[in-house]
Parts: C-alpha cells; structure tokens; sequence
C-alpha cells in the first residue's frame, strides 16, 4: 500500500477509498503491479487522446470490446490510473451471471459496477469517470474472423448519459481482439452450463486453468476521440430515445471508422 | 504473323451483330440510348460489346444477388455512392450492367472516374465509351442537369486498392459527394458491395514500383504479374451481394451545401450505414464462394431480384 502511494500519488489523493458499489482502493493497489505490467510489457499499450477526457466532471467512455476478459477496461483503467490528472474508473458490466462470490467482489473492487440505468445516473451524479462496452458478452466472445467489426450497440446502455448530458468519448482499441482469438462460440454447450459464453481459443478450455486464459503479447493500440455532448431536441422520453439510438450509431460508426484507419496504419508499420 | 489489320477488321464486323443481339435482350435499355450522342462519348455499341462479358460475370461467375435494384429510380437524378473494391472497379461495371438487364425501367449509370484512368492508353477510350465521365464538378453537374443516374465512389483509388487484410473496410469518404447532391437536390442512394474485395487477394501493395510506373499501387496477388497477359486478370468465383439502399433525400436547401460540417457529418453517416450493412451481411455469410446459405438456395427474406425475373 505504501508503495502503491508513492507511485500512483495523485491517483492515491483524487480516489476515494471505498464507495457503495464496493470499490475497495487496496484491492487496487494489490491489482495495480498486475495492471502494470501488462499494460506496459505484455501489451505494451499505446495511449493516444487522453487528454481529450474531460479533465472534471463526469464523463462515458465507450468503446469496442473483444478478447473474452474484459481486458480493454483494465488497461484504461491503468491508464487513467497513472495519467498526468489521474481519475478512477468505473466499468459498467454486464454482472447478473456472475455467481462466483469472488470473481464478482473482485471485480466491483476494482471499480466494475453491474449495469443499470440507475447506476449510471448515481455515477454521473457522483462526477465519475464511467466506461461502457456496448457489445455486451457477444462482443467480447466474437469470433476472430470477425475482429475487430464491432456488434450493433445497444442504444438503450446510452440513454443515461443523455438524459444526465454527459459528454461521451468514444474508444478504439486494437489489439483486444488479437490477443485472446476466439475460434468459435458454442451456444449449446454455453446453455448447458449455465453460462453466457463458451468461447473456444487455442488455450481455453484446453491447459490448466490460469494459463487457459492467458492472452498473447500483441501490441495494443488504444484511441481516445472527440468528446461529444448530446444535446437532445427535446425533454421528452421519445426525444431522448431517438437521440440515444442516433448516438449509439454514430459511436458505432466512429469506432469502426478509428479501427478501421488504425488497421491501415499498423500494416504499413509492418 | 499476326495481321492485326484483319483482326480489327473482324472485330468491327461483329459489332452491329453483338449490337442487335444486345437490343433483343435489353429493348427498353436499347431504345432508351440508342443513336444518342453526348459530349462524353457514350457509345452503345463499345457498351453491348462488353455487356456480354459482364453479363457473364455477375450472372454466372460471381453468381451476384442484387437487392433493392428497384431503388434505382425509374426517371430523374441520382447520385449513387458505395464502398469500392477489388483492384479493377468491377463493381461499377457489373452494376452498370446489372441496371441495363433487371431495372424494369433500365438506367445508365454514369461513373465519376479519377483522372489516372484517363492516362492510360487503352483504358481511356474504353472508358469513355462505356459511359464513364472524368471526375470534375463541372461535369458532374451537368450531368446532374440531364437527368442521368451518377455513380461516385468516394474512397477513389485508395478503395480500390484495398490490401486483403483491409477487405471491407471503408476508407473515410469524401464530402464532396453530399455537397453536390445539397446542391443540386439529388437524391443519393447508397450501395454496399460484398465480393468485390475478395475476388483479387492483394497480398502486398509494392508502393515503389507504383511509384516508379506512375500507378496508383501495384498489388502482388497470386496470379499478378506472374502469369502472362490475360491470364493474370482472372478472378476468383466469390459469390456477391450488391445491396442498393432506399433513396435518402436530404432536406437541406442548396445553400446549406457550403455548410462543410454539415456535409462531412451526412457523408460519415452513409459511410457508417454502409460499413455496418458490409459488417451484417460478412457475419451472415457462410462462406465466401458459397455465400449465404452454404451453397443451397438462400431463405425467401434475402430477395434475389434476378432469379426471380428469369
């Protein structure tokens, strides 16, 4: 913990140390040599457009998802962690599934908050920095013939930040995809188990537990893109659905838009 | 000896028969075009000459499935847009080719084509003749003035010479195409092709020899250059889906067309609208030669406007 202090000083002075949805800043600190040595050895992550991040007030982040853990989130989280103005991260996900006490403490430790309309209006209310993967799980397991095309997103995970007019900075990152490939998804065996994927990879299911999981050193590429406030034409339920359901477009689009260009340039680095 | 002379000859005897040929199967494109005389040196006979070998190839070869061909309206000005693929513009030729046999009220398409296409010998008159314009704004508005359907494919080159790790994956488009159709009140309809990218698998885009040969890229593939003449223009059988969108009629006055924000947010949006299109229908496809259905007849939602008409 005091090393943890020293390091990441002015993320240990703007974070609070625990919140209701079970944020626990020691698991942080316990998670954070973790975090960093993926982001900067295993991934070796490059951060482009943090600066864009609205430096106060709330904010969403949302961005494209793959790669089965939900890696993306992790390493922004360790980016926003060790930023010139550091803020903390909450990661609205999909946890309804989870029945490992465990696994989900760990998580809402780490700043992962089950998804819910009301939780995001808490957050935004409480001046957080929040991310959002709109795919859902069937983003995350996609299989990697498809890298890379993100899901149609689900308009209705944005309508909090509408309604609240809280600025949206969509995210593009490349390399998530790559790292843990998804062979195929079998539904079948996903619903037998109870699960709400079951991804096969070249290690997954096939080594021992940790090592299953274990993604490859690609390099990763992460962008952060223009921040856009949403000012809907109306107060009304309907106004604010038709601007939720053109932004999430528009996102979609843009993300896809920013993978595609970073594609581009990572094969002529090649 | 060749005696090219004779050839030539030979060739230009079997035109009026192909022309004849052509005006029995297409009557209503026939009549619609024939004997006009433009300034951009339309010719219907250099057009019937090679309909045959396109008709062959989105028929037979590509097996193409066209949706929404309908959309194409039967009078009056469009713009159409689309994603461009495969090394030779193809697409172009087999939409052009495709409104002139299943359109109920069959249409030419006039290609906005960059200027490259223009220096290259042999290229040029066939392009000329095949309807294509040069791609300036003069041009593109009096064609818009005519009446005539204008096809622009706003990635340009950098489309066409897509690498096959890029398949399908749009490059920004340029705004220029929505600031016409404010202008002018066009109407634009875009179009998503799938297959265009895969029937060429350029591995690598040598951009020295481009460069040193004046080309625009210079793909090495698995048959270019290494087999002899014609042999290294042969595709592969990929199975295509041309699906052409409902027009959008933008409701902007013409002077909203210097508005530059405006114009680039509508072209990102048909963009988008047409990466997703691109990105639904390859997570549906089975396979790339077989296409949606692996291989038997696909389900009655995916229209198969030219089965149907046969």
């Amino acid at each position: 913990m005091t090393t943890f202090a020293d390091t990441y000083k002015k993320y240990a002075d703007v974070t609070v140390e625990r919140n209701e949805f079970g944020f626990d800043k020691v698991r942080v600190a316990q998670a954070a040599p973790i975090l960093g040595f993926l982001y900067e050895n295993w991934f070796r992550v490059t951060m482009v457009g943090l600066d864009s991040l609205p430096e106060s007030g709330p904010a969403l982040i949302v961005g494209n998802n793959g790669g089965i853990l939900p890696l993306p989130a992790l390493m922004l989280m360790y980016a926003l962690m060790r930023a010139e103005k550091p803020r903390r991260l909450n990661v609205l996900a999909e946890m309804s599934w989870i029945e490992d006490e465990r696994l989900y403490s760990l998580l809402t430790e780490l700043g992962f908050v089950p998804w819910s309309s009301a939780n995001a209006k808490k957050l935004f209310a409480a001046v957080e920095v929040v991310a959002l993967f709109p795919e859902g799980i069937p983003g995350a397991v996609k299989p990697v013939a498809e890298k890379y095309r993100p899901l149609p997103f689900d308009w209705t995970r944005l309508l909090p930040a509408i309604e609240e007019r809280v600025p949206v900075v969509p995210m593009a990152t490349l390399g998530c995809d790559d790292a843990i490939p998804v062979i195929k998804n079998l539904d079948w065996l996903a619903a037998l188990m109870d699960m709400p994927a079951f991804p096969i990879t070249p290690l997954f299911p096939w080594l021992p537990f940790p090592l299953s999981l274990t993604p490859l050193p690609v390099k990763w590429d992460m962008h952060l893109l223009k921040p856009y406030i949403c000012e809907p034409e109306g107060d009304s339920r309907d106004h604010m659905e038709d601007a939720a359901a053109d932004r999430s477009c528009w996102l979609e689009g843009e993300i896809q838009a920013e993978l595609n260009r970073m594609i581009r340039s990572r094969i002529r680095a090649l | 000896v060749v005696d090219w002379t004779n050839i030539q000859e030979a060739l230009r005897v079997e035109t009026p028969k192909l022309s004849e040929d052509f005006a029995r199967r297409c009557p209503a494109y026939y009549s619609r075009y024939a004997g006009e005389q433009d300034k951009w040196g339309y010719n219907i006979d250099v057009f019937a000459r090679w309909e045959i070998l396109f008709r062959f190839l989105f028929e037979d070869y590509f097996n193409l499935t066209i949706r929404g061909l309908e959309n194409i309206p039967n009078e009056g000005r469009a713009i159409l847009v689309g994603n461009h693929s495969g090394l030779l513009p193809i697409d172009a030729a087999v939409l052009s080719v495709c409104s002139a046999n299943y359109h109920p009220s069959p249409r030419r398409i006039r290609y906005l084509v960059t200027d490259w296409f223009f220096t290259v010998p042999g290229l040029r008159e066939w392009i000329i003749n095949t309807g294509q314009v040069r791609a300036t704004l003069a041009n593109a508005h009096e064609l818009l003035s005519n009446d005539e359907i204008v096809g622009i494919y706003p990635e340009g080159l950098r489309g066409v010479g897509k690498t096959f790790r890029e398949r399908y994956r749009i490059h920004d488009f340029h705004p220029g195409f929505v600031q016409m159709a404010i202008e002018t009140q066009t109407p634009l309809i875009p179009v998503a092709t799938i297959g265009g990218d895969e029937i060429y698998p350029n591995f690598v885009n040598v951009k020295t020899i481009a460069r040193l040969i004046g080309m625009p890229f210079f793909p090495i593939l698995g048959n270019f250059p290494w087999l002899p003449f014609p042999l290294y223009f042969m595709c592969l059988p990929v199975k295509w889906m041309i699906n052409v969108a409902k027009p959008i009629h933008l409701p902007y006055p013409p002077d909203r067309a210097k508005d530059k924000k405006l114009c680039l947010k509508i072209a990102r949006e048909i963009q988008f609208d047409i990466q997703r299109e691109l990105n639904d229908q390859l997570r549906e496809r089975k396979s790339a030669f077989t296409g949606w259905e692996g291989g038997e007849e696909p389900d009655p939602s995916i229209l198969r406007f030219i089965r149907q008409k046969k």
